[in-house]
């Protein structure tokens, strides 16, 4: 009678229904820690308050350089770029706060779309790095990684065409910006933005505003449909 | 209770946040005089529920028996569509009253805080999420840094 128990072969069954029950448990990583949890879901309409002057989120002025200080005390609400109608920038889109945005999250991509003059931004969740000599873009290059419920986004190759808000705070295009997107609950998220350019501050310095998820939905908003007031407008200083 | 409502009702007054004009445009002090305030009462002759901000004009008859076509200059429509505006909350032949400022350059037109309507209601002109002004809105009224 032949033997049906033959060492090799039973070493490599065994080994194989090992493997399968191992399979069929959903793996583990090389760490023995658990499969990593999905990412929070931060679909949805969102709005953080409307901040026209963001050293008061702050408590005090930027930490300004010599020539950001002479460059902030010049500057007029005159000269502002959304006044012309130009695109609000990555981080002055999010405090729009009159405007929503909205999220919308895939796994390789998450899209901001700004209800302020249908822009947006596209924040690449893939891995990737940021290329090389980018050339400098109204809303940058923004590549995002997850770090349990936070989604963390860091932003280069912007130029220096946006203001950071209404109250005249500028960059250069060496500004570089983290940004915290922490989800709170179903309905919050906690999002810390950290400004670091070395033309303008002396120091990194961030802001933390609370978004609230909003019960609308994204509308129109062409700035140049009716444009009326730049022939009224007045500079705020001589 | 008494007690309750009497409270209930100082701290809605406390909290409330006064109507403040709330551009994304532009800032405030750059087209308009918050020192210059106005109210003015006319006949609406035209209304534009557009971007970036609605406009209306009225018809206002002076002291002098003169008719003075004023404009007002409101909110972004979708936002204070999503304060229950809609494109015939004015319309042309209706009586209403108007509060705001003066604009800067000394022409008939004025930035609309307030407006009430013949019913009676008074809508505000573009505050725009004042609740949510957590910083700086009366930053956004003076233009002062």
């Amino acid at each position: 009678m032949k033997n049906y128990f033959h060492a090799p072969t039973l070493c490599a069954a065994s080994l194989f229904l090992v493997l399968l029950f191992v399979n069929a448990c959903g793996g583990r990583g090389s760490s023995g820690n658990p499969q990593a949890a999905a990412p929070p879901d931060l679909n949805g309409i969102w709005s953080a308050p409307f901040t026209p002057d963001i050293s008061k989120a702050l408590g005090h002025q930027p930490p300004f350089t010599t020539y950001g200080a002479a460059r902030f005390a010049k500057e007029d609400e005159f000269d502002d770029p959304l006044t012309k109608c130009l695109p609000i920038g990555p981080a002055r889109g999010i405090q729009a706060g009159i405007m929503p945005f909205q999220i919308v999250q895939t796994p390789a991509v998450l899209t901001i779309l700004f209800e302020n003059q249908h822009t947006f931004r596209i924040i690449h969740t893939d891995g990737r790095s940021h290329p090389k000599d980018a050339d400098p873009t109204w809303f940058g290059d923004s590549i995002g990684k997850w770090d349990g419920d936070t989604l963390v986004v860091d932003t280069v190759g912007l130029d220096d065409r946006t203001w950071l808000d209404t109250a005249g705070h500028e960059h250069s295009d060496q500004l570089h910006l983290v940004e915290r997107f922490q989800k709170v609950d179903n309905n919050s998220i906690k999002w810390t933005v950290t400004f670091e350019d070395p033309k303008f501050f002396t120091e990194p310095w961030s802001i933390t505003l609370p978004i609230a998820r909003q019960n609308t939905e994204i509308m129109s908003y062409s700035c140049e449909e009716n444009e009326k007031d730049r022939a009224h407008l007045r500079r705020t200083k001589k | 209770m008494k007690t309750m409502s009497s409270f209930m009702l100082g701290l809605a007054f406390f909290i409330l946040p006064l109507p403040t004009p709330v551009f994304a445009h532009h800032g405030f002090a750059v087209e308009f005089d918050k020192d210059n305030p106005l109210t003015l009462t006319g006949t609406v002759t035209k209304m534009e529920f557009m971007n970036p901000h609605i406009y209306f004009y009225l018809d206002v008859k002076g002291k002098d028996g003169k008719v003075v076509n004023w404009a007002f200059e409101g909110g972004p429509p979708n936002v204070i569509y999503r304060q229950g505006w809609r494109k015939d909350t004015l319309k042309p032949g209706d009586v209403v009253t108007v509060k705001g400022f003066r604009a800067k350059d000394g022409t008939h037109l004025a930035s609309c805080s307030t407006v009430k309507l013949p019913d009676g209601r008074e809508m505000a002109g573009g505050t725009g999420g004042a609740s949510q002004n957590a910083y700086g809105s009366a930053v956004a009224a003076d233009g002062k840094k």
